[in-house]
């Protein structure tokens, strides 16, 4: 109740500002009157009573003063009047106002963007209802510790899919690439064969049609299909009739029964835009040894992830004694679905940018900070007087106070027009198919939490760097300030020393981001120079997939191959051809689980590497070096025992120190036993910066193959072959759609595009802070001369030589400089420690970079200092010393 | 001069001038004489320090001031206690009671 009045009673204040003053003037007239009254019936005369009084009693504009700052309604005055002084500073020095409101927006927005990015992958929950109840099954080997990688048996699955009591739902799912003919060319599409509970476990609805049913999986139910939003406006150019309508996949109808909104998404898919039923025949649902298809489920609510555990162990160790043969040590691993994807996200790559913006933003303001101070000291005077007139220190530094926070908010608003650039700029450097990986790819922008964390940043650092100058201004001593003859102060030397200990940190900082940008941009370097393995400079990349349907014997596939490839071997242009299942950099591969002869495993244990049918010619066009034995060749044909090629670091850890030539493997459980013929160089399949792996290579002939990919060495640039290998596969089936041709180079390129972003981000920020170091020494030096000016112009009148100047202000320069590139070098080598797992054959302390890197700092830190210093060194003495 | 009130906690000032109110309706240099009065000099209030805790009784509501004709026909605002200022006064005056036996409990055994 009292705190309305008290409210009530401060916005009268506030309101009826004239009235409330003039009745405080009465009382106080009356007050002191009355008091004078009776010093005058003590004798007094008038005029000396009022003046006694007006000591004893205090004045009466003081009183009026005191009791006005006593309501809360005047510190909102204050604040008011504060703010409006505050913008009429900062217009009157557009230029100081445009530099650190630049300087702030981009440092401020760097850090907004980045955030943004964490706050989508790593905080933002998954656009799901109740993500939290979402996990993933994964097959797991309990005594080895080996996980399957996010996918189990179907037999396991339906297994419990019938008898769990934990999950509301569980699905089975798996990406497929879809052959779509009529309407248009033939187009392979991203999709996914699930479960008939797939979207509404995921709690997504159509916007169109419906979702699938239970009806729709049952083995001989009609085809059906559910388009994507994309798909749907792209293709059937929006057709609204599309429910109902029949469409062609892999050959055979489908009925289309719901369109998906284009925000539908699961990272874990990737990008999809055609759903069917998941078609598994009797046997492959009994199907309890091969461990493939991926999994989810929906907690039932009230179930806990730990109670799902304890149900799945129980279940498998069931299975385990039922099932010796395939599912000893077998377990399920339960994992929230929100882990999963984040883990996936690149979290160490966000990490490090964070860290460097926050970083760049620390020497942004220190930057600013600077300016305030050096831009404070001329207005010494202003502060002197102000002071000298009655106001209190907490009300100057309140007023400066707020000139650095409008400062930073005018900043911080502008931060977000660049947040929302460079947000787009990156998205765009993300390639296609990728996007589809990344949570709420398309949908990170500027949302309320971000704003939230861009005022909360800008608060902050205006708060903290505001300080300072604030601090110091109040604490000038006002007679020695006015006494002073110059504008300008000799500043305290608390300031300067405040000044030069703002800079050494901000250069001690942009080393450490210099450092660090460098090493991660070395690496990146080496990774993308360094050999592959193979040479991919000049290969053209073609890559399909055939339809079971279509293509129901091996001898078709055989056939199919052989003929692409006898046409395209003629093409004028072309090198050398070659085919094989999976390309490296091609987006997928194949495995295979092995057993050398005469070395079984223990039950339980699993042994697997990759596995790529190839044609005899494939190590030369891709240009793979022999190590030991011998290539593919004519005699190793259809129908004889099978030859294998496998990698270096295979043969030496598998078959370790003896002779791989000769020596047998089972693979696979179908597969009968192969010979070990060659020994090959390693090669990159997957990542840049991957470590030497296994893999092993069979000829295509012995091990047919559904997906090719076709690899064409031209002689010259193997983008105009294009056309010319389409026309070859279109030449043997004219409706096989063809999901991609591309130089090898760009596959590369598209796979490592994520490390190209982290790289040019790095690059870009170490500029900036070199650039804002530079700034800051330069106005450090510059303004230092400045003050100096008196005592240069003494001691050239004294007889110093230009040149005397010039060093001495060089050498003060130099030592601030070489004082925080030296602190820069300490902490980035305890920094640059926490970079070495994103370091390819880069150590964090290479010396190449710690010693290059703090040089170029000492010359740039030279080069500031320069200007100034000759500045200084031409100073007329008679100017100076006279100079005001 | 005299600025020992100011060394009075604010709460002690806000509670002597709610006493001098409770004994009759005052103006503002009457409470100021009245308090240095009964206090025998040891209370001397400046116009500051008395105006801020009226007005800050005022906007507590404990409090209510108008402007009323003084003895030489001058204006002047009067101040009266509330109903609700009567309450707090008796509380405060409570409250200090405990207080200093306490004090004085504590200094005896020392």
């Amino acid at each position: 109740m009292s705190i309305l009045r008290s409210i009530a009673g401060g916005l009268r204040s506030l309101f009826r500002k004239e009235q409330v003053s003039k009745e405080l003037n009465e009382e106080l007239n009356g007050f002191l009157e009355m008091a004078a009254e009776e010093k005058m019936k003590q004798g007094m005369s008038r005029k000396d009573a009022l003046r006694a009084v007006r000591l004893e009693r205090g004045s009466l504009e003081v009183t009026m003063e005191v009791v006005r700052a006593a309501g809360w309604e005047s510190f909102l005055e204050t604040c008011w009047q504060d703010l409006r002084f505050a913008a009429r500073i900062l217009r009157k020095t557009p230029g100081f106002t445009t530099v650190a409101v630049l300087t702030l927006a981009v440092g401020i927005g760097a850090n907004a963007a980045i955030f943004s990015y964490i706050d989508a992958w790593f905080i933002k929950p998954l656009p799901y209802p109740q993500p939290g109840r979402l996990v993933i099954f994964e097959t797991q080997d309990k005594k080895h510790g080996w996980t399957s990688g996010g996918v189990t048996s179907a037999a396991d699955f339906f297994d419990f899919q019938k008898q769990n009591t934990s999950f509301e739902q569980t699905v089975a799912w798996g990406g497929a690439s879809l052959n779509l003919t009529g309407d248009g060319l033939p187009e392979l599409v991203d999709g996914g064969r699930v479960s008939w509970n797939f979207f509404d476990t995921l709690g997504a609805k159509p916007i169109l049609g419906r979702t699938f049913t239970a009806e729709d999986d049952r083995s001989g139910a009609p085809h059906v299909a559910i388009l994507s939003q994309g798909l749907w406006q792209g293709r059937y150019a929006g057709d609204p009739q599309i429910i109902g309508r029949n469409i062609a996949i892999g050959g055979e109808a489908y009925t289309v029964v719901g369109v998906m909104p284009g925000t539908f998404q699961l990272p874990l898919m990737g990008i999809a835009n055609l759903w069917t039923p998941l078609p598994l025949t009797d046997m492959e649902r009994a199907d309890r040894g091969n461990v493939w298809l991926p999994a989810f489920g929906r907690l039932k609510r009230g179930v806990t992830l730990e109670q799902a555990r304890a149900e799945t162990a129980t279940f498998f160790a069931h299975l385990e004694k039922e099932f010796p043969k395939t599912n000893t040590n077998l377990t399920w691993l339960v994992s929230s679905m929100t882990d999963r994807i984040r883990r996936e996200e690149g979290g160490p790559e966000v990490m490090i940018c964070f860290v460097v913006v926050g970083l760049v933003l620390l020497i942004a303001c220190a930057n600013v900070a600077n300016l305030m101070l050096a831009r404070a000291t001329t207005r010494a005077r202003e502060f002197a007087v102000r002071g000298a007139l009655g106001a209190t220190r907490r009300r100057l530094a309140g007023q400066l106070l707020t000139e650095s926070l409008l400062l930073f908010l005018v900043g911080g608003l502008a931060s977000l027009l660049f947040a929302s650039w460079g947000m787009r700029w990156i998205e765009s450097q993300i390639p296609g198919h990728i996007r589809g990986y990344i949570v709420n790819y398309g949908h990170v922008e500027l949302d309320f939490s971000m704003l939230m964390f861009t005022l909360g940043i800008t608060l902050l650092c205006g708060l903290v760097f505001g300080f300072a100058p604030a601090f110091e201004n109040s604490r000038l001593d006002a007679n020695h300030t006015l006494k002073e003859t110059s504008g300008q102060t000799s500043g305290s030397k608390r300031g300067a020393r405040l000044r030069r200990i703002f800079v050494a940190a901000e250069i001690a900082l942009a080393v450490v981001v210099l450092i660090s940008a460098t090493l991660l941009v070395k690496s990146f370097i080496i990774s993308v120079r360094s050999s592959p393995g193979y040479n991919p400079a000049n290969v053209l990349v073609a890559q399909l997939a055939l339809p079971k349907t279509k293509y129901t014997e091996d001898s078709q596939l055989r056939n199919f191959s052989d003929e692409v490839l006898s046409r395209i071997r003629v093409l004028p242009g072309a090198a050398s051809t070659s085919v094989a299942s999976h390309v490296p950099f091609g987006g997928f591969g194949q495995g295979v689980e092995f057993q050398v002869a005469g070395k079984p495993l223990q039950p339980g244990e699993r042994q697997g590497a990759p596995l790529t049918a190839v044609s005899a010619d494939y190590f030369s066009t891709m240009q793979i070096g022999l190590v030991k034995g011998r290539f593919f060749d004519s005699s190793d044909a259809y129908g004889i025992s099978p030859s294998i090629i496998i990698s270096q670091t295979m043969a030496r850890q598998v078959l370790s120190g003896e002779d791989p030539i000769g020596k047998k493997l089972r693979l696979g459980e179908q597969h009968s036993v192969g010979t070990i013929v060659g020994i090959v160089n390693d090669i990159k399949m997957y990542y840049l910066r991957e470590r030497p792996g296994w893999h092993i290579y069979v000829p295509l002939a012995q091990f047919p193959s559904r997906t090719f990919g076709f690899v064409l060495r031209s002689s010259g640039d193997p983008t105009i072959m294009a056309t010319a290998i389409r026309d070859a596969i279109w030449a043997v089936d004219r409706d096989q759609p063809i999901s991609s041709v591309e130089p090898l180079e760009n596959l590369i390129a598209v796979v490592s595009s994520g490390d190209r972003v982290v790289a040019d981000l790095m690059v870009f920020f170490s500029v900036l802070a070199m650039f804002l170091g530079a700034i800051g020494i330069y106005g450090v030096m510059a303004h230092l001369v400045l003050q100096r000016i008196h005592e240069i112009g003494i001691r050239m009148a004294l007889g110093a030589s230009p040149a005397h100047v010039m060093r001495m202000i060089l050498s003060q320069g130099l030592k601030l400089g070489l004082g925080g590139v030296g602190a820069g070098m300490i902490a980035a080598l305890g920094a640059t420690r926490l970079l070495a797992t994103q370091l390819y054959q880069v150590t964090p302390t290479d010396p190449l970079t710690f010693i290059s890197v703090p040089l170029l700092f000492a010359i740039v830190a030279l080069a500031a200092c320069y200007v100034p210093a000759w500045r200084g060194m031409r100073v007329d003495p008679m100017v100076a010393l006279r100079c005001e | 001069m005299a600025d020992k009130p100011s060394d009075l906690v604010q709460g002690t000032l806000d509670m002597l001038i709610l006493k001098m109110l409770a004994l009759e309706p005052m103006h503002g240099y009457g409470i100021a004489v009245r308090l240095e009065q009964m206090s025998q000099g040891v209370f001397r209030l400046n116009a500051g320090s008395l105006f801020v805790a009226v007005q800050r009784l005022q906007r507590d509501g404990l409090i209510r001031g108008e402007w009323k004709a003084t003895e030489n026909s001058r204006r002047a605002k009067y101040y009266a206690l509330t109903e609700q200022g009567r309450k707090r006064l008796n509380g405060e005056i409570r409250e200090w009671g405990r207080q200093v036996a306490a004090i004085a409990r504590i200094l005896e055994t020392s």
